[in-house]
């Protein structure tokens, strides 16, 4: 009887240290593939995925190039979060404002964006013209911001389906670049990343 | 000793069933080829042996995007097919075979250029499947790259 007993709370106690048992925070690469993997939510290795997939394509596509040797600037609109999560569509936008940058085919603008100015800055320096401590001369003159040529956007949805305890979850970027003067889509591209998941019973 | 024939035989046909039920990809191609390929030489650097025997690299070629960039293509088949690989992959829960590649893009003087596309991706491997893993170089100042593969977990 002791024996069984003493068993039973061994194996107790040893279920509850291995329950216990955490691992403390550490950092990982952020461009690494150690990231956390869940459907419910889009990834960070998701962002990357889809990001490094969508500049590879619009570099690839030549939309960037301009027969007159200028080179085009761009403003980021609206990416349309469709999915039933609250996401930061930046991460994406950011990333592939800043690989057109560094492609050197393109330029982009803060001047303007989907909700108005994303730097405010521009118009406000503009303002100081009547502020007398400032020198007129070294207030940025109207009539000189330049417009942009070209507009990003899309929309990212998100398609869920269940089959008992299996949960599989789509999520589908659009991405559409479009000529400004014209209102035609010069480049589009649609990203795709599907993830399952077998929900445990308990 | 009965028991024994026929235990070993139950053993032996559950086995035949397991690997037998796993999917390979079978595939056909026009020869001779009109392709016009402009392959890469590159020097290799293993310390994965498993890895290195079960991806077979059969082409690694570069082209010019209407953009005007540098891209490069490797094509890989994974050679994770036959009777024990089938098996092996199966009971280690490795049918697919997830392998996690990076390209990595460096300017003329060997530096290597930050950007988006510098990211561990993901491809998914049937047994015999051909994948085409590609990257388009960030800027036309990028004419070298280092291409990174390494098996991964079914995440």
């Amino acid at each position: 009887m002791k024996k069984t007993l003493f068993i039973s709370s061994s194996a107790i106690f040893s279920l509850l240290l291995l329950c216990g048992c955490g691992s403390s925070a550490k950092r990982i690469d952020p461009s690494g593939d150690q990231g956390l993997v869940t459907t419910g939510d889009i990834n960070t290795r998701d962002w990357q995925d889809v990001s490094t997939r969508c500049v590879n394509s619009l570099i690839a596509s030549g939309a960037l190039n301009r027969a007159d040797g200028r080179k085009s600037v761009i403003m980021i609109s609206s990416i349309k979060n469709s999915t039933d999560r609250a996401v930061n569509t930046g991460l994406l936008t950011n990333k592939i404002r800043q690989s057109i940058l560094a492609s050197g085919k393109a330029l982009t603008t803060t001047a303007v964006g989907a909700k108005g100015a994303e730097d405010k800055a521009t118009r406000q320096v503009r303002d100081l013209e009547n502020d007398d401590i400032f020198n007129a001369r070294t207030v940025a003159k109207r009539g000189t911001v330049i417009a942009p040529d070209m507009s990003l956007s899309g929309e990212i949805i998100k398609a869920e389906t269940r089959d008992g305890r299996k949960i599989e979850a789509n999520y589908m970027f659009h991405v559409v670049m479009t000529d400004l003067n014209t209102g035609l889509a010069v480049w589009e591209d649609t990203f795709e990343i599907t993830k399952q998941e077998t929900k445990s019973i308990f | 000793m009965k028991r024994i024939i026929f235990l070993t035989a139950i053993l032996s046909v559950s086995i035949t069933l397991f690997s037998g039920c796993q999917d390979t990809v079978n595939s056909m191609q026009n020869t001779p080829s009109s392709m016009k390929l402009e392959p890469v030489n590159a020097s290799c650097y293993s310390t994965d042996d498993f890895c290195r025997d079960r991806l077979k690299i059969l082409g690694m070629n570069k082209s010019v995007t209407p953009g005007g960039s540098m891209q490069i293509q490797v094509v890989i088949r994974s050679e994770r097919y036959g009777f024990w690989s089938e098996l092996w992959s199966g009971i280690m829960g490795d049918n697919p075979y997830y392998v996690n590649y990076k390209f990595d893009w460096l300017d003329q003087n060997g530096m290597k250029v930050n950007t988006a596309n510098s990211a561990w991706m993901t491809a998914i491997f049937i047994p015999g499947e051909t994948k085409f893993i590609s990257s388009v170089a960030p800027s036309d100042k990028c004419k070298d790259f280092l291409l990174q593969l390494k098996e991964a977990d079914s995440k």
